[in-house]
């Protein structure tokens, strides 16, 4: 089993950033085609309201470098002590090569830096922070990671089944090598799900565009959607979290030799409001300690969702306190993980909105 | 749990204002959507009923709900 302990890597700083175009539900609705009851139903239940999106053109890459940058400058970080450059997205600059090589160049950092992509989405932070937390116990000194997405490119536009939920971001984390830091991660992958929650087209198993017209009994409506967007299986998706998330908690608990009580916060994917509160109540968690609302107001945000939280709701306490930490993240794939990490005062700004400036980049 | 309590149960789950017969076609039932799939997921799952979201497309009336509740369900 995937559960493994560390002790040299400690987090020094998370920044994010979201896209510049706030959209209201209330806005989208006729978009969508919603009608009245529905719309307060899903506002109600699931707690859509509102979300961050992109405007056109723009890339993970570019949110990730606002916030590479924002904490390059701030902590005064010299670029040529970053070893590893690690991009944690499913909407990467192009198909190849990995958008982690082109931000070396981009983010000025030294050729001797090893980068690549890593392609996941919801559980994607906490797998980036494993793989970063590697690095560094293998004699790596300082990793800079960017995890992230343009959720709104990957769905149909008029897509309501997904479309509403989702909202852009990309995320800056730093890690550096310390003596004595103890963290824990325990991780998971079930491919007999992989079609619940799927791109299908674009890649080599079904490589060109055929548009589709998809009625999912499930969802119950008829959705305009081609092979190239994202589909889910909302339901599938609901009972695989509710499942697993409550034992992976277990897991980690046992590993890690904490109690629930010696926690401070619970940061999770934050897909919607509904999801969580079903798993805070399984694990009978405090609404405090168990952060809910990223999605009703910056939109599911993949990868980014757990920094996103951090620096949307808690980035007080995260920058003033040491803080004891449950990070875990669960969907596509399938695939889940969380982990146990202590922080202690590190830079983490409050959320920024995408500022235009920083899509300077002269390439095609 | 009665089987009348586990009708309000559902009732109060999907939403409705209507009360519940057992013999009513769910596709008459305009709550009976998608978000209503998940929130009696989640109500079968508080129960320890393990359903997964096909099961529910094979259900045609109300008493197919009941029945998934099992052996939560006592005699009146």
């Amino acid at each position: 089993m995937a559960k493994v302990c560390f002790d040299r890597a400690q987090i020094s700083a998370i920044a994010t950033t979201v896209g510049d175009r706030k959209l209201s539900i209330d806005d989208e609705k006729e978009k969508f085609g919603f009608d009245d009851n529905s719309l307060r139903r899903l506002k109600k239940t699931i707690g859509l309201n509102s979300r961050y999106v992109v405007s056109e053109g723009v890339c993970t890459s570019d949110l990730c470098y606002q916030s590479a940058i924002d904490i390059f400058r701030r902590l005064g970080i010299d670029k040529k002590d970053v070893e590893a450059l690690l991009f944690v997205t499913q909407s990467p600059d192009y198909r190849a090569p990995s958008t982690a090589i082109i931000m070396q160049e981009r983010l000025g950092l030294s050729v001797d830096t090893l980068a690549y992509d890593i392609n996941l989405g919801c559980s994607g932070f906490v797998y980036g922070l494993f793989t970063a937390f590697s690095f560094i116990q293998s004699g790596l000194k300082k990793v800079l990671l960017l995890v992230g997405d343009v959720a709104s490119s990957l769905t149909g536009k008029s897509d309501k089944t997904l479309a509403p939920l989702m909202g852009d971001a990309g995320s800056a984390i730093l890690i550096d090598r310390v003596e004595n830091q103890k963290s824990y991660f325990v991780m998971h992958s079930d491919g007999s799900g992989y079609q619940h929650l799927i791109i299908p087209g674009g890649a080599c198993r079904r490589p060109y565009l055929r548009p589709l017209l998809t009625e999912d009994r499930d969802i119950e409506d008829i959705s305009l959607r081609s092979d190239m967007d994202m589909y889910m299986n909302g339901g599938e998706i609901f009972n695989f979290s509710i499942k697993v998330v409550p034992k992976l908690f277990q897991e980690l608990f046992e590993f890690a030799g904490v109690t629930e009580k010696e926690i401070d916060y619970f940061v999770l994917h934050q897909p919607n409001k509904y999801i969580l509160q079903n798993i805070s109540k399984r694990l009978a968690l405090g609404e405090e300690k168990i952060p809910s609302k990223t999605a009703s107001v910056f939109g599911n945000q993949n990868s980014a969702s757990i920094p996103g939280t951090i620096n949307g709701f808690l980035y007080e306490n995260f920058s003033n306190l040491k803080l004891k930490n449950i990070f875990a993240g669960f969907g596509i794939g399938l695939s889940w993980g969380a982990c146990y990490v202590e922080t202690n005062t590190i830079y983490t700004p409050q959320v920024k909105t995408f500022d235009r400036r920083y899509y300077n980049w002269s390439g095609s | 749990m009665r089987k009348r309590d586990f009708l309000e149960l559902l009732k109060e789950t999907m939403g409705m204002e209507e009360d519940l017969e057992e013999e009513m076609l769910l596709e008459n039932i305009e709550e009976y959507d998608s978000l209503a799939v998940l929130s009696l997921m989640a109500m079968y799952d508080e129960l320890g009923v393990n359903v997964i979201p096909k099961d529910f497309r094979k259900l045609k009336r109300v008493k197919e709900l009941v029945a998934l509740a099992g052996e939560n369900l006592s005699d009146e």
